[in-house]
């Protein structure tokens, strides 16, 4: 593998290599531990079956959730309609999967979204370190100083004529990458003394490659617990978001909206009620046990003790 | 301690005034206060809404109206945050947002001070018991319980236990109340009645907001007190035989405490995101009604005010628990 | 001493500023300012040899008397508002609202108001000797004469003094009577000319300015004109306000704005509150009406949130009140309460869908009209209603509801909103349309897609997807924009085809001219007639108000032909009890609703 250009010498094949199986080692004993958390195991088939569920649901299903003329106004769940319908004639199955794709697609963006602004911001500031670490991490601090929903709810309710979910996820994520940036920044400021990177930088690898090859890799078992958080995070906020009027908007449908909108029926057509808060909980509880498996799976202290 | 405090107070002030520069941008970039007014039907005179912009300074460009806002001068004697004056509001020359954020912030104070000490203190206790029982029933009751808390958006919970709280009323002639803060007509009630009507109105939200603070605090309350307890001098303390109860209480739980302060800080910002929605769902009329009614009306400097509030509350928050931290962990010396 | 006075046959001229956009809104800030109907003296007070009536079964046919009983003495009630009010002043736009109008009806002596049978004007013959009548029509003038009983609570009595700075209040700038005032509707009082007392001020005579005609002028002073009653000239002495100084009246409006009234002219007072969360009321002991109030306490609770309705009716926290639309499970859920009355009916709102006639596709009448013809009104009703309501009316005038008596149907007989999908497609192919079964076309250029918006709450984004499927029938593509900000919307033309609602009273005088006259503000889609124009005129100086009546039905048949604003359907309303009182129940003519008759509320007698 030569280098083309001049003045730079390539990494000798070695190190690299010796990075990569360590990588590699551990990603298999994670996986391995993982797999050993019954729990987690579980939640993870689980959550799996929520997403296929929300996007290959109504694929197969007949009916979607917009009012359509051949459905029975409000009727308990039947085998035609198992989660029952509304008065203006929908069908809530349909409802319920289109809402969870929503709700979802609001959440796995922002986990997407925030992981990766988080992630390069924390690793950044933690690599330069100095007046470039201060700066950044000042103004994580100056987004901390808000209470999440309060920003997100001034600056969505006035997102006028309609919300969509990228924009309710958009909102979401940009106030949430905060703390997967802190946690980004803490792992970088540890590994940046380590032998490799020092050998990566005699090396005379780039900044943005040191970051993108090995900083952030190396930082993956705390982002990726980041990232189910803000999942669940983000589910459980779209929801608040709805409550409050500020989140998706009809004839779009959310988990949040669909709750709402059925909050006097508890009692009266609990059908309504119950089916989306269940998928909210399913959504949040699973992903929570999830990231608490691999949280366990990754803890550096137990790679060491079982070594 | 004294120094430490004050450097962080002052370290506290450039990130508070940052935050008040982005909050003043976002806010108006996302709506024109006067907007409603100027659509409204039938037409409102053009006079009127020109004096309506003079007023709320919506004439000046948003630098200067936000060095206004900061610091009142050249203003009409009504705006300077500097000054304790929080600027007018679209509500009316007469609404004054510094007395209404003050008269709220006590009604909403009680139900959030309340709710965090049982949150707080419950987590603690189930906490350890979860520790120290790892595994067994209760400790995955426990467990569960936290995990689907946790789980359950707030406003799901505020409604389930408000049905709750009615039919307990019903059946077992119990006397919660679910509309805000107070009856409607406590005039004549004596001190004690006083008491038990606030106790009637408090305990439903409390309850409510209390269980989305508890469920993160006794997750983070078992892992911190499991390291403590696997840790080597706690295996040291009872290797040479100390009590198991003066194990945990005097050497295990202190250590433990130790994160729960920082996580204690991020829970009351989340305290106050639940008040919000607990507030609507209990229809009290505090700085979450406050905040809500604020952002419907586009009143940019009522928004304002609120979150400078919050904002300073969260980064006193912050710095308690750091201070707490040097009285917890005697490793920690602030110079 | 019941006043039916069959006036409303001979009403009006008034620009009533009927506006609630938000009326149908479906959410805490609606209906704002709507002028609705006003009603005032009981007809029937109860235990006037009238039979019991417990519950709502009979309001159909007797809407003046159905649950009425005998009163028990004292008691206390608390009635839902279902929004809170930002000040006191119901002349400010801020605090004439209906909610604020409910707040305080009880407290200002008032003319009278539109009766439940949602077509009589009743007047006040608590505080009038007499029925007003009509002095003269050049110039246009009349007098009010006051009962020498007629006192404030302090004992001053209401005077012509009272009626002069109520009008002041009510001007614009321009009349030049009051410097500051901020009037939420000045076209009725700016057309005064004078209000002189005499008889000690006990006779009011109002006079208009020269040319000026008013036929709907009984309803001046009224429970849903711009104050909902006449305010105290004396208060404002006592505080140190001049009236007759335009300056200082000003003062007194911002004074009015800030200071809860404990005075009062009407059957109760404000002893205790504030507009957020609650307002106490006692029994005012120096009223003169002949009902006097049984209840010892009557609390207004605000509660915005609907979700706190139910648990707070069961939880004994409230025990009635008159929400603006219908809710389906919380009507369930009063279905299983056996110890609340609730009632269905057409409430004021009515709702409609309207053409941006800017959009350049549109302005072809034969592709509106199969667009309107497309849309099937009676199933998107008996969608959003039939499990609630399905005795739902079918809107079939712009003006006039069903029962009103100028009523004419103007609707079904162009065959708009029927549904018919053939008749639509039949005059789009006479026009040289071409459907291939998927997409309308018009010398191979695709028609639309259409932005078709409204505000998100659930009726309305029913309807809208119905009439998204009802338009591709016809191959016309829609794409729903909700919007959450109605007003903006609607002003600056943002749309394509919208659905929203009016809300008003029986009295109709100006309506058609705000809403469908060239370059009118309420006139959003730009619609433009000369013949409407020139109608318009002639109605607004017509002095019988039948003939104004026929012309703004024929101005409305033009509207219907050019097809700019499809009428659907009432917006149905309820109002809900619990049998532990009496006498309480819904006119849906006035913005009071429920309140209308509030002093003679009670507990029932056991």
């Amino acid at each position: 593998m030569a280098d083309l250009q001049p003045g730079l010498a390539a990494p000798p094949p070695v190190a690299a290599e010796a990075i990569t199986t360590q990588q590699r080692n551990q990603a298999r004993m994670a996986a391995r531990r993982f797999l050993r958390h019954r729990l987690a195991v579980t939640s993870l088939v689980l959550f799996v079956l929520v997403v296929a569920f929300a996007f290959l649901g109504p694929l197969l299903w007949s009916y979607d959730h917009t009012v359509d003329r051949a459905i029975p106004a409000s009727t308990p769940p039947s085998m035609a309609h198992p989660f029952g319908t509304t008065t203006a004639g929908q069908d809530v199955m349909g409802q319920v999967m289109r809402g969870t794709q929503q709700s979802l697609k609001v959440a796995l963006t922002v986990a997407l979204i925030s992981t990766t602004v988080g992630s390069l911001w924390g690793a950044v500031a933690g690599l330069y370190g100095g007046w470039v670490d201060n700066l950044m991490m000042r103004f994580v601090d100056v987004i901390l100083v808000v209470p999440l929903l309060v920003l997100v709810t001034a600056m969505a309710g006035n997102v006028r004529g309609g919300t969509s979910w990228w924009a309710v996820a958009l909102v979401i994520s940009a106030f949430i990458w905060t703390g997967t940036s802190r946690v980004v920044r803490g792992v970088v400021l540890s590994l940046r003394e380590q032998e490799f990177i020092e050998a990566c930088r005699a090396m005379g690898a780039s900044n943005s490659r040191i970051v993108l090859r090995h900083l952030i890799p190396n930082a993956a078992g705390p982002i990726i617990v980041a990232g189910t958080l803000a999942v669940a995070f983000a589910i459980l906020a779209e929801a608040a978001l709805s409550f409050l009027g500020f989140g998706i908007q009809p004839p779009d449908t959310s988990l949040g909206l669909l709750i709402e909108n059925a909050r006097a029926a508890p009692f009266t057509r609990p059908w309504l009620f119950y089916p989306p808060g269940v998928f909210i909980v399913l959504i949040a509880l699973t992903i929570n046990f999830v990231g608490d498996g691999m949280r366990d799976a990754l803890d550096p202290r137990q790679t060491m003790t079982r070594r | 301690m004294a120094v430490y405090t004050m450097r962080r107070l002052l370290a506290a002030i450039p990130v508070l005034l940052a935050a008040s520069v982005l909050c003043f941008l976002l806010i108006d970039l996302s709506g024109d206060p006067l907007g409603d007014l100027r659509v409204a039907q039938p037409p409102v005179d053009p006079a009127v809404i020109a004096s309506e912009e003079v007023r709320m300074y919506l004439d000046r460009s948003v630098p200067q109206r936000y060095l206004l806002w900061m610091t009142g001068i050249g203003g009409n004697g009504d705006i300077g945050l500097l000054q304790g004056k929080f600027g007018p509001s679209v509500r009316g020359p007469a609404f004054d947002i510094g007395a209404e954020i003050g008269a709220r912030f006590l009604i909403t104070l009680r139900l959030v001070v309340i709710a965090l000490m049982m949150a707080i203190g419950l987590a603690i206790v189930s906490g350890v018991i979860s520790a120290v029982k790892q595994y067994s029933t209760v400790d995955y009751l426990l467990t569960f319980t936290g995990f689907l808390a946790l789980a359950m958006p707030a406003f799901w919970i505020g409604a389930l236990i408000k049905e709750g709280g009615v039919w307990a009323n019903r059946e077992l002639g119990t006397g919660f109340a679910t509309i805000g803060a107070a009856s409607a007509d406590t005039r004549g009630f004596t001190a004690w009645e006083s008491f038990t009507d606030a106790a009637a109105h408090l305990f439903l939200p409390t309850l409510a907001l209390m269980l989305t603070g508890y469920a993160a605090l006794s997750r983070y309350q078992r892992a911190s007190m499991l390291e403590v307890l696997n840790s080597d001098y706690v295996r040291l303390a009872r290797a040479k035989g100390v009590r198991n109860r003066v194990v945990i209480r005097r050497h295990a739980l202190r250590t433990a405490l130790i994160p729960l302060t920082t996580v204690s800080a991020l829970v009351i910002a989340g305290t106050i995101d639940g008040a919000i929605i607990i507030e609507r769902i209990f229809q009290w009329r505090g700085l979450g009604d406050f905040f809500l009614e604020s952002v419907s009306t586009n009143d940019s400097y009522s928004v304002m005010g609120w979150l400078m509030l919050s904002g300073i509350i969260v980064v006193t928050a912050n710095l308690v628990a750091d201070l707490l931290y040097g009285v917890l962990d005697p490793r920690i010396r602030y110079g | 001493m019941q006043a039916r006075t069959k006036l409303a046959r001979t009403a009006a001229m008034v620009l009533v500023p009927v506006m609630a956009l938000a009326a149908c809104a479906g959410s805490d800030d609606d209906t704002e300012g709507a002028d609705g109907p006003g009603t005032t003296d009981p007809a029937d007070p109860p235990g006037n040899g009238v039979e019991a009536q417990p519950g709502f079964e009979t309001c159909p046919e007797d809407p003046y008397n159905c649950n009425s009983g005998e009163r028990a003495d004292g008691g206390s009630i608390t009635w839902l508002v279902v929004s809170g009010v930002r000040t006191w002043n119901t002349y400010s736009p801020e605090g004439g609202t209906v909610y604020g109008l409910q707040v305080l009806h009880g407290i200002y002596p008032h003319i009278g108001m539109f009766g439940p049978d949602r077509e009589t004007f009743e007047f006040n013959m608590d505080l009038l000797a007499e029925e007003p009548q009509l002095l003269s029509e050049d110039p246009y003038s009349w007098q009010y004469v006051i009962r020498d009983e007629a006192v404030w609570d302090d004992g001053t009595p209401i005077t012509a003094d009272d009626f002069s700075v109520s009008w002041k209040l009510g001007t614009s700038a321009e009349a030049g009577h009051c410097e500051g005032c901020r009037s939420r509707a000045t076209t009725n009082f700016d057309q005064i000319e004078s209000v002189e007392g005499s008889d000690d001020g006990k006779t009011v005579t109002l006079t208009l300015k020269p040319g000026e005609v008013n036929l709907e002028w009984f309803t001046m002073f009224g429970v849903d004109d711009v104050g909902g009653g006449v305010m105290p000239a004396h208060v404002a002495a006592e505080n140190g306000f001049d009236v007759d100084d335009p300056a200082q009246l000003g003062d007194y409006f911002e004074w009015l704005q800030e200071t809860m009234p404990t005075f009062s002219g009407g059957p109760y007072r404000i002893v205790e509150g504030n507009l957020e969360e609650r307002v106490i009321k006692e029994p005012n002991e120096n009223w003169y009406g002949e009902t006097q109030p049984t209840l010892d306490t009557y609390i207004m609770r605000i509660i915005p949130d609907q979700g706190a309705w139910v648990p707070a009716l069961s939880n004994n926290e409230i025990h009635g009140g008159s929400p603006i639309q219908l809710i389906e499970d919380i009507l369930r859920s009063l279905d299983q309460m056996p110890n609340v009355h609730y009632h269905i009916q057409p409430g004021p709102a009515w709702e409609h869908i309207d053409f941006n006639l800017d959009v350049p596709e549109l302005q072809d009448v034969a592709l509106r009209r199969a667009i309107f013809t497309a849309i099937d009104a009676d199933n998107i009703a008996a969608r959003i209603y039939g499990e609630m309501y399905p005795e739902y009316t079918r809107r079939t005038n712009h003006l006039f509801a069903e029962d009103h008596p100028n009523h004419v149907d103007l609707v079904t007989e162009t065959g708009m909103g029927s549904g018919d999908t053939d008749a639509a497609l039949a005059i789009l192919a006479e026009a040289g349309y071409e459907f291939d079964g998927q997409t309308l076309t018009l010398d191979g250029d695709q028609i639309g897609p259409f932005r078709l918006r409204a505000t998100s709450d659930l009726v309305r984004s029913t309807s809208m997807e119905l009439i998204q499927a009802d338009l591709a029938q016809i191959g016309v593509e829609t794409n729903i924009e909700p919007t959450d900000d109605l007003g903006t919307m609607l002003f600056e033309g943002d749309y394509h085809i919208a659905q929203f609602g009016w809300s008003g009273d029986p009295a109709f005088v100006g309506l058609t001219s705000q809403y469908y006259t060239t370059g009118s503000p309420s006139n959003f889609g730009g619609f433009t007639n000369d013949d409407v124009d020139r109608l318009a005129q002639e109605e607004l100086t017509r002095l019988d108000i039948d003939e104004a009546a026929d012309i703004a039905n024929e101005i409305m048949r033009i509207v219907l032909d050019e097809a700019y604003v499809l009428p659907l359907w009432d917006v149905p309303v309820f109002t809900f009890i619990t049998d532990d009182y009496v006498n309480v129940r819904d006119n849906t003519a006035t913005s009071l609703r429920g309140v209308y008759n509030n002093h003679e509320w009670g507990t029932a007698v056991q």
